[in-house]
């Protein structure tokens, strides 16, 4: 693998990734009623979660939740949680299904022949998740404005876009593991679905830390997810941050990179692994 | 034409198995079938020079998709070294890929929801291209390949003779000197594969002075068009040569083909007899030192058909497979 790249394969590199953007929105954008589905779909599914949450509490506050969070409104306290988790969407699905993707078009071949590295391709899908999850970020913000009337401190926008940032640093190396399995297991949804359930689990979303089992608990300090999401609820809804937010941040930091590393040699293996076995444009 | 000496593709003893794995019992029990190692490619050594059109012949299934992957970096050879422009394969595969320029078989290699532009604008980012030179780059080869009216339109409305000039557009998008063309013309009508196979041999090879691989399982396709061809047969190089030089290897001048409707019993006639039927028609291709030698006993042995036509010809390239392999380059051994 290119660790050291020269100034011109860097920018040859970012066009490429670009243009994979470019290509995606050109072709998601063919499928106009899918994406207009993308952009409702995530609040259809969280309406029953609030909506059951409320039922059990009898209204939208809770003393106890506001005991273990700082936060009594359970409502804006899921909603944000699940807005935010979005963006694990774009690792596993997104980034995850970049390559599975380009062997259903049956294109797979023809990229993989382009003087650029395989991963390349999963950044650039990485470009085009993010970007498309933040627009669906800002419509979900105004819809729930609207309906629950979820009020977020603007002022703490620059330090969310820090956790969003350091957050979608180590799901990019979840997306390169997960896109890189997805190529040897070809029903590859399944590792996603998987993955995507344990790491929802063990991350705050719509409940405290505090309420899973001990050893959850300790899985739950290893996933980025938490402490970004603890940290975007710390700043938009004054939710109390368990470790400090220069903790966080080196957390998350050092956690992205063991991801990113970890991911990067399981694409390189699983990319050779299919270049010997020849399953490369299977599906 | 004049070949220089440097070689732009050279493969050293390359190996290229697969396994088959054993089948289970109800899929998940012990194995009731052994794994099977297939030799797709076995042992090719192969070296074409700057500037050469070279073909690779044989039948479907004889390896030679397979060896073109393990050029193009999309396989990993079991072992062998091949190398592009000096650049070896597995060492620096950006390298090699840079100076290749490739179509792979299949319909949908390309993106069907783009248009024809916009696919060769997103393969031109990956080979480099700044917008610029691509937006050059596509205009020129819209024109050439006479897609300029329907640039915009999406492939999936193209018809397959557009779609393969489409590919090809795309494998010079970046104006390779090394081209890997895998069966550029199969599928296509007469007069696509017509216009396929002149830009390949007159602006590619010869006005540009590319070297082109090309594979073939058609040998009129490789007769016309390559400097020199290597046959391919169950994963080996069974010759290389040219075209000219291949034919020569058939011992025999001549073939009569007689065709007749029914069967006729040929055997014993000439040097070698083939027979290929087809509806109730039946080709067969006598070889003979010289034809009006076997004439009368031809014409006595098909007593039990109906000729409809003798023709002379000499040997073919199908004709050197033949008999360098015993087997025909399409459909099953029918020799007798």
């Amino acid at each position: 693998m290119d660790l050291l790249l020269s100034t011109d394969r860097i920018v040859r590199y970012l066009r490429a990734m670009n243009a994979e953007n470019m290509k995606e929105w050109k072709i998601e954008l063919t499928y106009r009623v899918d994406f207009v589905r993308g952009m409702l779909e995530p609040l259809i599914f969280v309406f029953p979660y609030v909506l059951f949450a409320m039922a059990l509490v009898g209204g939208r506050t809770s003393s106890v939740l506001e005991g273990l969070t700082g936060v009594s409104d359970g409502v804006t306290y899921t909603i944000i949680g699940y807005i935010f988790m979005g963006f694990l969407n774009t690792a596993v699905w997104g980034m995850g299904f970049a390559l599975r993707k380009e062997q259903w078009y049956g294109t797979l071949e023809s990229i993989f022949v382009a003087p650029v590295p395989r991963w390349v391709y999963v950044l650039g899908m990485a470009l085009h998740s993010t970007v498309h999850q933040g627009i669906i970020l800002f419509f979900q913000i105004a819809v729930v404005y609207v309906l629950f009337g979820v009020i977020l401190h603007v002022q703490g926008v620059l330090p969310v876009l820090v956790f969003i940032g350091l957050m979608l640093f180590s799901l990019v190396g979840l997306g390169l593991m997960v896109s890189g399995l997805a190529l040897i297991f070809k029903e590859g949804w399944i590792v996603s679905e998987v993955l995507y359930s344990l790491i929802t689990i063990v991350t705050p979303i719509a409940y405290p830390l505090a309420v899973l089992p001990p050893l959850l608990q300790k899985i739950s300090l290893t996933m980025p997810t938490t402490y970004a999401i603890t940290g975007i609820r710390h700043f938009l809804i004054d939710e109390t941050m368990g470790v400090g937010l220069w903790d966080s941040y080196s957390r998350l930091i050092l956690i992205g990179v063991c991801w990113i590393v970890s991911g990067l040699l399981m694409f390189q293996v699983v990319d050779k692994k299919v270049r010997r076995e020849g399953t490369l444009a299977e599906y | 034409m004049g070949l220089k000496s440097e070689r732009a593709i050279l493969a050293q003893d390359i190996v290229k198995t697969f396994k088959k794995k054993g089948r289970r019992k109800y899929g998940i029990g012990p194995k009731i079938t052994r794994d099977e190692y297939i030799h797709a490619v076995n042992g090719v050594d192969l070296a074409v020079h700057e500037g050469e059109l070279f073909g690779l012949l044989g039948p479907n299934g004889a390896g030679k998709t397979t060896l073109v992957k393990c050029l193009s970096t999309l396989l990993l050879p079991n072992s062998g070294n091949v190398s592009i422009n000096g650049h070896d394969i597995v060492e620096d595969p950006i390298a090699a890929r840079e100076c290749l320029g490739i179509t792979t078989g299949g319909e949908r290699t390309l993106y069907w929801k783009l248009s024809g532009r916009d696919n060769l604008k997103y393969f031109a980012a990956l080979y480099g291209l700044s917008s610029e030179e691509a937006d050059k780059r596509i205009d020129y080869l819209m024109k050439i390949m006479g897609l300029e009216e329907r640039q915009h339109e999406r492939i999936e409305k193209y018809s397959t003779g557009m779609r393969q000039k489409v590919s090809i557009s795309r494998a010079l998008i970046h104006d390779p000197p090394v081209l890997l063309l895998d069966e550029p013309t199969l599928g296509l009508d007469p007069s696509f594969s017509r216009f396929i196979r002149s830009f390949i041999k007159k602006d590619l090879n010869q006005k540009q002075g590319k070297t082109i691989v090309l594979t073939t399982h058609y040998m009129d396709e490789a007769d016309q068009l390559c400097d020199r061809i290597a046959i391919m047969n169950e994963g080996k190089i069974v010759a290389v040569d040219t075209p000219e030089a291949l034919k020569r290897k058939i011992p025999q001048d001549e073939v009569l083909e007689v065709k007749c409707l029914g069967h006729a019993d040929f055997s014993g006639i000439g040097q070698r007899v083939y027979a290929d039927s087809a509806e109730g028609v039946t080709i067969y291709r006598i070889h003979a030192e010289n034809v009006e030698d076997i004439m009368s006993e031809v014409i006595q042995a098909s007593h039990s058909a109906r000729i409809l036509s003798m023709n002379v010809s000499k040997p073919t390239l199908e004709d050197v497979f033949i008999h360098l392999t015993g087997a025909r380059l399409t459909g099953e051994d029918d020799g007798q």
